[in-house]
């Protein structure tokens, strides 16, 4: 019985650039543009960065300096889970008196998993519980940084140039300018800078020129070392690929040159819709909430089918299926089904044909002290026993009935239902005088069930 | 100087630079020293179990554009946690990249992500911008193939030869499985890859040459040189793959096999020389560079290197070549990141991207990204930088498949 509660079995379709079949749950609803919305037609944006294991909250602008990783945490690079900071006592010479020795804490990382810890690759013990780890920097930094330097330098004069020359034919400066500019390493005498198409350094421009060297090229490389041929492989200290490319900079081969990484960073990501730019889902800011500031999802607005129970279907043989509908607002809504018409486009998936009530089903408004309340009161609602099976606060059973059209595959059966939409908070308007507050809009959806196999 | 000094001093953010490979993805920020992530090429999706390739070329533009998608998406909400909309992209790619994946990225990355702008960048070029040098051949081994590409500004000489990190696994997968005792029916792709990369190098020339002597045996009384210790590695937790010393050093031999055609990875390289204007190459055969991720197995560019200088000698190149020196450069990165580098580089020169770059603005004017070699739409004066480079002057040197 409780496949039939599965989300798949009821789809509602979403018309965005894509058609596109989900269940309820899984949509959200603008309620400014009053359609439904997946979250493939939704723009996703980063709201907030956190640590996944100290779950602290991280502003953006100190995280792009952290390159996105957590200041405290670290990553153990053997297993990648989250490494421990353990501290030992260790005698240590006193400041005032080195013969005495006293007792110093002395802190090292390690991995509860794996049993890696810092000594392994030769970091010293450090004095203090947090802060004092460092990640190796990379030795090619400063030849990066000057490379960038020397082709923005090329990069302004060409931005210069073709500022001035907007309607002059056009060249890729670039290229060009590597021939007069960059110094050789062969004896080729500088290029006087006024080859340069006559520019000329106005506007009290820097006169300094920034060269670099070209790079060398080496004519031997080193060859292996002649015992690689005969040395067995020792494979607990050879990296696996994914320990080396955890640390793209450096990859190293060897296990006692892997030195740990901090944490990087998850973040909080909000939906915004992309026709009328409205949010539609913003978590809070506290990494460890799980409410929403925004919660616009569409099973809080859209009355939710759901299937009760199926009797045995058999080819072309009436069968009455029960549904459930849910109001999940609080004001009564008033709900009627169609089938779908003939040669209707959306309309692509059914396999029976179905009979829907034709009267209009109404729902009362989800009261939350309901629950509490033992004794329902009778709602007064005239029910059609032969529609509805049962009612209760805000939800009622009806019947539907379906005739597989096909011998084989499953049953699938599709109808339009239609309900009435108060829109609370609408966007502010100049309310007139005597006039209700809030309109109500039809909104139609497309509804497919997938009521399983035939019975044999 | 004080002018133009400071990247982050208020002007726009950093670009975002993708490397896309066949195999994996180089992923991070312009102007950085390393890219922030490498991540395999492929998502993981609730159906299959087994995960499915990004880069592939020949499935239907649908299913090529949800796969791109969750894997952009991927990329930017997992990996670089930033907003897609801030920031402008450069793409490092290899120039077969075929015009269908192309569009259908870009067609991700403006449609559905709403960036503001999308360079397409050439992997080969943007190797040669780290080094600070003019012209070099430049030569990629990746994982599908190995490429070669020239230098600033002239695309004039390309080759390419099928093979690549892929055969090396393909390859040493079967011979492991005819060769070990192992329980297992076959070996799973990433594993056969960790023990190419943990345990198999390319020896140099002389014991190379033995080697493929031995296995074609053409005069029956070659000797295999003794193979390197069997290492033991355990699968699973549970079972031992018995890998077996002669299995280590013979893979990487195919790469440097010549097949029916004596094409092999070292005569990629002279042909293109060959192939290249006579005044050009002494140039470029002393600015060599290598990238790609398979050039990172131990002993290959010393291989590589005695290799070309032992082919030279031989009568099919000798007279053609009249150079006989040959260099390599050694970029500041490793070889698999150094094609992300230079894109990092060219990034992060902020005054010239945006004109470089195809706006969304044009793309959704047009609809299409200009190819290297479009000649033929007019494009107003205040795009035509959006090229990636100048128009070469032979046609398309390839077909596009769909």
């Amino acid at each position: 019985m409780a496949t039939l509660l599965q989300p798949e079995k009821v789809l509602y379709l979403v018309r965005g650039e894509k058609k596109i079949r989900v269940p309820l749950s899984q949509l959200y609803f603008c309620r400014y543009c009053s359609e439904l919305r997946s979250l493939e037609c939704v723009s996703h944006e980063v709201d907030s960065h956190f640590c996944p294991s100290c779950l602290e909250n991280m502003p953006s602008a100190e995280a792009k300096l952290k390159k996105n990783r957590c200041a405290n945490c670290f990553d153990c690079p053997c297993c990648m889970h989250t490494l421990s900071t353990r501290a030992t006592n260790i005698p240590a010479p006193l400041p005032d008196d080195p013969t005495k020795t006293t007792m110093k804490k002395a802190y090292y990382l390690a991995c509860g998993f794996c049993r890696w810890t810092s000594r392994d690759v030769g970091m010293a013990d450090k004095s203090v519980a947090s802060g004092g780890w460092q990640e190796p920097e990379n030795p090619h930094t400063q030849r990066i940084n000057k490379l960038i330097e020397y082709y923005q330098q090329l990069a302004q004069r060409e931005k210069l140039e073709r500022d001035r020359k907007k309607l002059a034919r056009r060249r890729p400066f670039m290229p060009q300018a590597f021939s007069t500019h960059v110094v050789l390493q062969r004896q080729r005498s500088g290029a006087p800078i006024s080859a340069l198409y006559g520019l000329s350094l106005k506007e009290g421009e820097d006169q300094k020129e920034i060269t670099i060297e070209s790079a060398q090229a080496l004519d031997e490389v080193e060859p292996l070392p002649e015992d690689y041929y005969t040395r067995p492989v020792n494979l607990p200290e050879v990296t696996t690929l994914r320990q080396r490319l955890l640390q793209p900079d450096f990859q190293p081969a060897g296990a006692s040159q892997l030195h740990p990484r901090h944490k990087h960073l998850l973040m909080k990501r909000s939906l915004r819709c992309r026709k009328c730019e409205h949010n539609l889902s913003k978590p809070e800011f506290n990494p460890t909430s799980i409410k929403f500031k925004i919660q616009l999802v569409a099973v809080s607005y859209i009355p939710e089918v759901r299937i009760m129970s199926i009797p045995n279907l058999r080819h072309l043989k009436e069968s009455q299926v029960l549904l459930t509908l849910t109001n999940p607002v609080e004001n009564i809504t008033h709900v009627s089904l169609y089938t779908c018409e003939e040669g209707d486009p959306d309309d692509i998936n059914s396999t029976a044909k179905v009979l829907v009530p034709s009267k209009e089903l109404v729902l009362a408004g989800k009261d939350a002290a309901a629950e509490y309340d033992e004794l329902a009161e009778p709602q007064g609602f005239q029910d059609d026993p032969d529609v509805v099976a049962f009612r209760k606060s805000n939800k009622i059973g009806f019947f539907i009935k379906v005739i597989p059209q096909r011998e084989e595959g499953d049953v699938t059966v599709a109808f339009k239902l239609r309900h009435d939409f108060r829109n609370l908070a609408a966007p502010i308007r100049p309310t007139e005088e005597g006039e209700a507050t809030s309109e109500a809009i039809w909104l139609t959806h497309h509804v497919e069930l997938s009521l399983g196999p035939l019975a044999t | 100087m004080p002018l133009f000094e400071g990247l982050g001093s208020g002007g726009e953010k950093t670009a975002v630079i993708v490397d896309l490979g066949a195999a994996y993805t180089k992923c991070g920020f312009a102007g950085e020293t390393g890219p922030r992530f490498i991540i395999p090429s492929e998502i993981k999706r609730a159906g299959s179990p087994e995960a499915v390739r990004v880069v592939q070329y020949n499935i239907n533009t649908e299913e090529l554009y949800s796969i791109l998608k969750e894997f952009v998406h991927l990329l930017y909400f997992r990996h670089l946690l930033v907003n897609p909309r801030d920031r402008r992209v450069v793409i490092v790619e290899s120039v077969l990249c075929p015009s269908h994946f192309r569009e259908t990225l870009s067609r991700v990355f403006f449609k559905h992500f709403e960036v503001p702008s999308v360079l397409f960048a050439p992997s080969h070029l943007m190797s040669v911008m780290t080094l600070g040098i003019q012209s070099a051949l430049v030569m990629d081994c990746g994982y599908t193939e190995t490429l070669i590409y020239e230098g600033v500004p002239i695309l004039s000489a390309w080759e390419a030869l099928p093979m690549g990190g892929k055969a090396i696994h393909s390859v040493c997968g079967i011979t492991m499985l005819v060769f070990s005792s192992a329980l297992v029916d076959s070996i799973p792709e990433d594993v056969v890859e960790d023990i190419k990369v943990r345990t198999c190098f390319v020896s140099d020339l002389q014991r190379g040459m033995k080697i493929q002597e031995a296995r074609f045996n053409l005069d029956g009384s070659a000797e295999r040189p003794a193979p390197p210790p069997d290492v033991e590695y355990p699968l699973d937790g549970q079972k031992i793959l018995h890998v077996k010393g002669s299995i280590r050093d013979s893979v990487a031999e195919m790469l440097f096999e010549q097949d029916n055609e004596e094409k092999s990875i070292a005569t990629l390289l002279l042909d293109t020389l060959v192939k290249c204007p006579i005044d050009t190459r002494k140039v470029l055969s002393e600015n060599l560079v290598i990238i790609g991720g398979t050039s990172m197995l131990p002993g290959f560019l010393h291989r590589l290197l005695s290799e070309i200088r032992s082919l030279v000698e031989k009568p099919k190149y000798r007279d053609a070549l009249a150079t006989k020196s040959f260099r390599i450069h050694s970029p500041p990165a490793k070889p698999n990141c150094t094609a992300w580098l230079g894109g990092a580089i060219f990034g992060a020169l902020q005054d010239i991207l945006g004109s470089r770059s195809v706006s969304r603005d044009y793309y959704s004017e047009t609809g299409r990204i200009p190819d290297w070699c479009c000649l033929s739409a007019p494009l107003p004066d205040s795009v035509y930088e959006a090229g990636k480079m100048p128009p070469p002057l032979m046609k398309r040197a390839f077909s596009t498949e769909k």
